[in-house]
């Protein structure tokens, strides 16, 4: 492998290896649990884009060095620049991140993600949105925004709003980890791969010499088990999942909680209820509506509506919750944030619809997605 | 003279071919390249805001909706099917008989309930609870029209009834119960003889003075209650409507509750219950026929807001004039047609949403020889077919958030309004439904005839609408008379006209400019002006017409009956003033932008396909045929002005594409093999 322009700093961030047919992408910053920068995103976006033109590759492996495929987004140095009280770059890094979203979910090549590790937060949308993702029996995956104080992007209204039932509410509001079986269960992985069996399967796709997705998804087939679920796997519990978690509010939601634990006593329910009053009461409220407003939209529109969340909240006009739960966990590291509204009743509907409106800058525009064309039937399902 | 001479050398080259008939270079047999299918989002981008246009459309309880919209489309009992990849469509299967139909709507019914979709239905109070009542009746609506149906009952009509007839004891007894589904209720007014004319109805109940019960009977086969829904299956109480004689003398309707099922569903003694049967449409609602044998009752089961009986047997009434009595009971009908109005906008919607996405991606006909076929919404006919009729759907749109407004804040006051309005709304709103059912069953082909593409199956589901809660041209008639009476009170007293937007006839007469151009069509003012002009004219030629009768001595009824044709024309005037008017409120209310334009044009397509509709205009001299060519000119350079917006405005529905239909997507991959064998 080698970087791909070694001029640049942080370049051998990611890595390319051209095979005949294939090209594998490799997330190469392990000690950062391969957090994503924005050069890496810059990279990312501009690989994807290259691929579509480019007729001698037929499929992209995306996989991450280390013990993680990725593990979210680089807050830690965007809380930085924030800091210095300039929300707008923020705004950019979500600009450009929530477009390489866009790219991979209307790729005309199939992306395989080999999630080998964890997968947070940007890592899920530089994955969840390809076409292939291969769990194995050391996948993490979570949306942990609602405790930073901010809320899950990267098209997480789109893509946990299809998970099954009320699963998408649940995870995104609970920020709960799924394994590889259940990711594979649920519908965010479409296989699962033992990790011993990653170096053939790789091998074998290289080979493969073709787009197309029934063949690929044969031959993952071929190297994928189907793993039980743990006996304390909480997709056993989608059936209270889905009675409180389809509530219309937040409010109801926990009462619908309090109301089972009420009949029985469940160490499930209490931690439950224990990550939704530690999360930031407002982000909770804006994920809850994004997630069920996103539903019904298309992923484009899920991620310009995104961006102006993502915008509100980086601005800090309405609620300065993100700057707040990123000084708290990733800054001072005193995990005692200051939620203001301190309650989930002080966050009005008003406050709400703020973050879904336009933002009230000079130079601020909505999300501009690129233009695409020539979009398998996979992609075209999900405009 | 070139075709003729491509004309020559293709039959020579047949000829050769016919002479040379092992000719080696006919090319191999290749298979023809599919059609592709290409999304209109992406060749059609938005010119405006879409979100914002559907916050003005839907008018309230957004984030409410698509909690709904998400209850129905997450659980498996909403019958989600994939079309295609990734394609899921939610909808009743109608290839169920019609008791499962039945069962499934009451299984729904029941998921909703534990969902606590219907906390605060009945025990709600104020304008912000009833708006929130609405916006999830009519998302349920589109789900399926029998379901909304089958609650509307329910909450509206039985929980309805006890509100608005019933007095404290009756609201503690029942209220709670309704909401909470303890109860099931219907309500029994339409009898097979009398359905409209509901004085008419010859159920009769009697009071027993020495027991304190009041006694119900079906006197008679036409005395049979029928089309009571819920009655068949589900219902387990009843309002009744009947006649109360005590000691002989008739006090005219009233209501009265009655149980018809015991909780495990027995038909209780003395009730016969029979069902109506398999119907064009709404087979998940079960309509039964009811009969009462001498059914007892307590007294206190009289709803006695109106009148009351004593214990001994005393009529009591605090309205003492039996038309006004009769009045007051009708009452709750107008919840009825203020929520069909505003279902029948929601299903041209639904409609009209799917036809025109259609048209954005299906094409036919090449114009030129080998060219690529034409999209079928860019052959100016098919323009002409389905943009006046989303114009309109748009201008009622407003009609019906008017309407909401106007039921959810009303008074004592303006219950005359309110019955005229919703009225002539319900009437005009119902019929433009079916009509824009009808066309986009036709512009969406052989496709249309799919019950999984909704159109065709729409029209069945919702024909009763022009029915059910006043028959349209009885309410339409209604409308004329109301404003008849106000022409003739006002003349009478010679003061001036206020209310039901009758304002405009204090001002002088406008006039309508002898040569139309572009720009003055296109003018709020005259449009105003020859809409007010139109009813103007109509109301007094009509009054002038029934005077006529009467001044040859028939009487008042009568004259009103002969004079049929001006009133139907006066009820159409009225209703699409009062349409135009809520529309350019709305327009008003936006500050300028891109959305005020688009709104504008929509508006003026409003306006001048209703003067290209309606014959009156002609017919009575308010367009000149040459203006009415102008207008016609006009309406086909709208057209192809509303053309490049027309994905946006429908988008601007709201309608999650899982209540639409596989022809509004990837219709190549929703048939293809592939998908046959999933």
């Amino acid at each position: 492998m080698e970087p791909i322009n070694s001029s640049n700093g942080g370049a051998d961030e990611i890595l390319v290896e051209q095979h005949s047919h294939a090209k594998i992408v490799l997330l190469n910053r392990p000690q950062k649990l391969n957090a994503l920068s924005f050069q890496m995103i810059s990279r990312l976006l501009e690989l994807f884009l290259a691929c579509e033109g480019d007729c001698s590759v037929k499929l992209i492996i995306l996989k991450g060095k280390g013990r993680a495929f990725s593990a979210g987004g680089d807050v830690a140095a965007l809380v930085r620049d924030m800091s210095e009280d300039n929300w707008k770059l923020g705004a950019k890094l979500s600009h450009m991140e929530y477009t390489m979203n866009y790219v991979m979910a209307t790729h005309n090549k199939p992306q395989v993600s080999i999630l080998n590790g964890i997968v947070m937060g940007s890592g899920a949308g530089a994955s969840i949105h390809g076409r292939f993702r291969v769990a194995t029996e050391k996948s993490v995956f979570a949306m942990p925004e609602t405790v930073l104080g901010f809320f899950p992007d990267v098209g997480g209204s789109y893509f946990l709003s299809r998970l099954p039932g009320f699963f998408g509410e649940y995870l995104g509001l609970t920020g709960t980890r799924l394994d590889g079986a259940e990711m594979l269960a649920c519908g965010l992985a479409t296989h699962f791969v033992p990790e011993e069996r990653l170096s053939l399967l790789e091998e074998a796709l290289c080979n493969a010499n073709s787009s197309d997705s029934a063949i690929i998804s044969a031959i993952i087939d071929e190297f994928s088990q189907h793993p039980g679920l743990k006996e304390k796997s909480v997709y056993h519990l989608l059936d209270i999942i889905n009675n409180c978690f389809s509530r219309r509010t937040v409010e109801e939601i926990i009462l619908a909680l309090e109301r089972e634990a009420l009949n029985k006593s469940n160490g499930w329910i209490s931690s439950t209820i224990k990550s939704l009053k530690a999360a930031s009461p407002t982000s909770l409220k804006i994920t809850l509506r994004s997630i069920r407003e996103g539903r019904l939209l298309g992923v484009g529109q899920c991620l310009i509506s995104e961006y102006r969340m993502a915008c509100h909240a980086m601005q800090g006009k309405v609620s300065k919750d993100f700057m707040e739960g990123c000084r708290a966990l990733l800054l001072d590291k005193d995990k005692n944030p200051k939620w203001e509204p301190s309650k989930l009743e002080l966050v009005s509907d008003e406050m709400v619809d703020r973050y879904f409106s336009k933002v009230d800058d000079e130079d601020w525009e909505d999300l501009k997605l690129p233009f695409r064309s020539n979009l398998p039937v996979h992609a075209i399902a999900k405009l | 003279m070139a075709s003729s001479l491509d004309r020559l050398a293709f039959r020579t080259k047949i000829l050769t071919n016919h002479l040379l008939p092992t000719s080696q270079t006919a090319p191999p047999l290749l298979p023809s390249p599919c059609l592709n299918y290409t999304p209109p989002d992406l060749s059609d981008p938005s010119q405006f805001d879409t979100r914002h246009m559907r916050a003005l459309l839907d008018g309230h309880n957004l984030a409410d909706r698509d909690w709904l919209f998400g209850l129905i489309t997450q659980s498996k009992l909403f019958c989600p099917r994939e079309r295609g990849v990734g394609r899921v469509f939610v909808g009743p299967d109608y290839n169920q008989s019609m008791e499962q139909q039945r069962e499934m709507t009451m299984r729904r019914i029941e998921y909703l309930l534990e969902r606590g979709v219907f906390e605060g239905w009945v025990t709600g109070k104020g304008p912000e609870a009833e708006l929130r009542k609405l916006a999830l009746l009519e998302v349920v609506g589109m789900f399926d029209h029998g379901l909304s149906i089958k609650l509307g009952v329910h909450f509206f009509l039985w929980g309805g009834a006890i509100q608005f007839f019933g007095t404290k004891h009756h609201h503690e007894k029942w209220l709670r119960d309704t909401e909470n589904y303890v109860v099931k209720g219907c309500f029994a007014m339409t009898e097979l003889g009398h359905g409209s004319n509901v004085r008419g109805i010859e159920t009769v109940t009697t009071y027993d003075s020495s027991t304190g019960e009041f006694v119900i009977n079906t006197p008679c086969e036409s005395a049979q209650k029928y089309w009571i829904g819920g009655a068949a299956n589900h219902a387990t109480h009843t309002v009744v409507f009947s006649q109360l004689n005590i000691d002989g003398n008739n006090h005219g309707v009233h209501a009265f509750i009655a149980q018809i099922r015991d909780a495990n569903g027995n038909i209780c003694p003395n009730i016969r219950i029979a069902d109506c049967g398999h119907k064009i449409g709404l087979n998940g609602v079960d309509n039964g026929r009811i009969w009462f044998d001498n059914v007892r009752i307590p007294r206190d089961n009289l709803l006695n807001s109106v009148a009351d009986v004593s214990p001994d047997g005393q009529y009591l009434s605090a309205i003492k004039n039996p038309d006004q009595r009769f009045a007051a009971f009708m009452a709750p009908l107008t919840s009825g047609r203020v929520t069909i109005a505003v279902s029948a906008i929601y299903s041209s919607k639904i409609g009209l949403a799917i036809a025109i996405r259609y048209s954005l991606s299906r094409r036919a006909f090449s114009v030129t020889p080998n060219g690529p076929e034409v999209l079928l919404l860019d052959y100016p006919s098919h323009q002409r077919r389905l943009l006046p009729l989303l114009a309109k759907t748009y201008a009622m749109s407003f009609a019906a958030n008017y309407l909401k407004t106007l039921f959810v804040t009303r008074t004592p006051e303006s219950n005359k309004t309110i019955h005229v309005v919703s009225s002539a709304f319900k009437a005009t709103l119902t019929w433009h439904n079916m009509r824009t059912l009808q066309e986009c069953r036709e512009a969406c082909g052989g496709q249309g005839l799919k019950t999984e593409n909704r159109v065709g199956n729409l029209k069945g589901e919702f024909d009763v609408q022009s029915t059910f809660e006043g028959d349209n041209n009885v309410l339409m008639q209604q409308v004329s008379k109301a404003l008849l009476a106000e022409y003739i009170a006002a003349k009478k007293r010679n003061r001036a006209f206020k209310g039901l937007g009758l304002e405009h006839m204090n001002k002088s007469c406008p006039v309508i400019p002898s040569q139309l151009t572009s720009s003055t069509l296109r003018s709020i003012e005259f449009q105003t002006d020859i809409f007010c002009l139109r009813e103007r004219d109509l109301l007094s030629r009509f009054a002038a017409e029934v005077s006529a009768h009467e001044a040859q001595g028939q009487s008042k009824e009568y004259a009103f009956i002969l004079s049929y044709q001006l009133a139907e024309d006066l009820g159409k005037a009225f209703s699409d003033r009062a349409i135009f008017q809520t529309f350019i409120e709305a327009e008003a209310a936006l500050s300028s932008g891109p959305l005020k334009d688009i709104l504008g044009l929509v508006r003026i397509m409003y306006a001048l396909i209703s003067l290209e509709e309606d014959s009156s205009f002609l017919r009575y001299g308010y367009l000149s045929p040459d203006n009415a060519a102008a207008v016609r000119k006009e309406v086909a350079k709208l057209c192809s002005e509303l053309r490049p917006h027309a994905l946006a405005l429908v988008s601007s529905f709201g309608i999650p594409a899982a209540f639409l239909s596989p022809i509004a997507y990837n219709w190549i991959e929703a048939n293809s093999w592939s998908s046959v064998q999933h």
